[in-house]
């Protein structure tokens, strides 16, 4: 009876349903089927969104939005061009630079791709870098920001099983600088070999005043951090400080929010987070469902029976990820496969927090590989270049994401330094 | 046209408020915890709630603005005429999907009826017309696009 849930549901992806739909499309299938009250759909859709953490997904979508209107990826690229401008390839180093401070605060790797890459994809093109390789660099670079905290994926990872925020939080911090300093210097190494210019050197005045003008922005992304970690707020609370903060910051230091913007950033997050809602609803039925047909145990007895071998199992869960992770968006393949790997990984002693960190930066790199990572498609729509010129120039970062991903993979301290050094 | 704009509106401003409302039970939660004021028990409760109304507002509006994601990788390879019968089939059977859904939140709703909630004591038949919301809103811009799309020419 399961395979007329899978079979809808891959069915229903491949003709373009929307994935929320295509899940609850299945579920209803296999519920006629069964002969399972319908009752059950309503039910689970409300309990899978009646879950307190939850409350901060559009917390800090609606922060995030508010600083970018407030005119934040501006000065987040002024402050990195002044600090990284000088060096040979520099605009590729502050595309990357950027992404990694703009990451704490929009959340999300496509919305990054596409602010940034608004930006910096025509900056780079006029100053004579390739465009497939001011693509790639964008698209490479935004992959970051899903890491780096306050991480939405990493909020649904904690939903899905029950782990803390603030330790998913602090696990994915390093795992996402080294991913950044990885991409800065191969972003320097071909910069170099294809002798791309550099900006004249700031001079410390101008370093220290452009910083003073992004210090309000960044400060929110340590609010949210010291009062997680601290134990003063709780996740949802803190997303919803870090609202307030923005707005106050927007109106009243950047002076670029009124009432009626403020409005219509609201109503767009809102909208963004109920498509994620929707979506976190029906899988909520779908895991249901797989739990009462004994799928997670099944596919973990089927791994284990082939090797117990912990490095074996989470290679094969690492290509999966990957291959899911390239055509599939970060919350959906998150939602639907997270609970069920998670299962097998505890089986071969791999620690949960680990496991969160190597699911998430499995599936942002999927959204680099080619031929279907959906920021090489935004990057290549705005830099008006075909996804292939794209897909070569990211071979060295997606080669660098990938070593990245290996080290985290086999060095669980990469990850698990921060949460055990501040939460006990 | 004036059902199409009342219902817009309410989506919309209902989305706004219980927005709205949700970040000023938060925040008076954490102003409260901090300050000489005991926290009321009802704020995790009611941020809840208005957390799951919003939600269900603006996810007809995410509809009308299609905010959903798919799968393009697929669809991109099929013939104009598979595109166009695809553009037609989709939104009939996702309407029949959430027509199911708004059904049974009517019945979730009378379920609802009898119970309170633990600590506002508010009637769950309430809380739960927020599936109702979410499910016919969601239906109604369906039903716009199958419209939308019966006038559109022939490709």
């Amino acid at each position: 009876m399961i395979w007329i849930l899978i079979i809808v549901f891959v069915v229903c992806l491949i003709l373009r349903f929307p994935i929320a739909f295509a899940l609850g499309i299945a579920c209803l299938a296999y519920l006629l089927v069964k002969g399972i009250p319908l009752i059950i759909v309503p039910m689970k859709m409300y309990s899978g969104i009646d879950v307190f953490v939850l409350l901060s997904v559009p917390g800090f979508i609606i922060a995030g939005n508010l600083m970018n209107h407030g005119g934040l990826t501006e000065k987040i690229i002024k402050f990195c061009n002044h600090l990284l401008g000088h060096i040979r390839g520099g605009l590729s180093l502050v595309n990357i630079g950027a992404s990694m401070l703009f990451a704490g605060i929009s959340g999300t790797a496509i919305s990054d791709t596409a602010s940034m890459g608004s930006i910096m994809i025509p900056a780079m093109k006029k100053e004579g870098y390739d465009t497939g390789f001011s693509c790639a660099v964008t698209a490479a670079s935004s992959t970051v920001g899903p890491i780096i905290p306050p991480s939405v994926p990493m909020i649904i990872a904690a939903t899905l099983s029950g782990l803390s925020v603030g330790k998913l939080f602090l696990a994915g911090a390093l795992p996402g600088l080294l991913l950044g300093f990885g991409l800065m210097f191969t972003a320097y190494f071909i910069s170099k070999r294809r002798n791309y210019p550099k900006h004249p050197r700031s001079t410390i005045k101008q370093i220290v005043l452009s910083f003073f003008d992004t210090f309000w922005s960044l400060l929110m992304t340590f609010i949210i951090l010291y009062g997680i970690i601290g134990g003063i707020f709780t996740p949802t609370e803190a997303s919803i400080i870090a609202v307030f903060y923005a707005m106050f910051i927007g109106k009243f230091v950047y002076k670029k929010l009124n009432l009626k913007n403020i409005q219509v950033i609201l109503l767009d997050s809102m909208k963004t987070s109920a498509s994620l809602m929707v979506l976190v609803g029906f899988a909520n039925l779908f895991g249901y469902i797989l739990i009462t047909e004994q799928i997670p145990q099944t596919i973990s007895s089927e791994i284990l029976g082939f090797t117990t071998n912990k490095y074996v199992v989470l290679l094969l869960i690492n290509i999966l990820l990957i291959i899911v992770g390239t055509f599939m968006e970060t919350i959906a393949a998150l939602l639907i496969l997270f609970p069920i790997l998670l299962k097998v990984a505890l089986a071969v002693d791999v620690d949960p927090i680990h496991f969160a960190v190597i699911a998430v930066l499995n599936l942002i790199i999927g959204l680099t590989t080619p031929p279907v990572g959906v920021c090489l498609f935004v990057a290549s729509s705005i830099g008006k270049t075909s996804i292939g010129e794209v897909s070569k120039a990211g071979f060295p970062f997606l080669l660098v994401s990938l070593i990245v991903l290996v080290l985290v993979t086999l060095f669980p301290s990469i990850s698990l330094f921060l949460p055990n050094l501040f939460i006990d | 046209m004036k059902i199409h704009k009342f219902i817009g509106r309410t989506l919309k401003y209902g989305t706004l408020l219980s927005t709205w409302g949700l970040i000023a039970t938060v925040l008076l939660q954490v102003i409260c915890r901090f300050s000489w004021v005991d926290t009321p028990s009802w704020t995790e409760e009611a941020s809840r709630i208005l957390f799951i109304y919003a939600m269900s507002f603006a996810a007809g509006l995410a509809m009308k603005s299609s905010y959903y994601v798919h799968l393009e990788m697929f669809y991109n390879r099929f013939n104009q005429r598979i595109k166009r019968l695809l553009d037609l089939l989709i939104p009939w059977v996702s309407l029949i999907l959430f027509v199911t859904m708004a059904y049974f939140s009517v019945k979730l709703v009378l379920l609802g009826i009898p119970e309170k909630s633990p600590s506002i004591r508010i009637n769950m038949g309430f809380v739960f017309i927020s599936m109702l919301v979410l499910s016919s809103s969601i239906c109604y811009y369906l039903w716009i696009e199958i419209r939308g799309n019966s006038k559109k020419p022939k490709a």
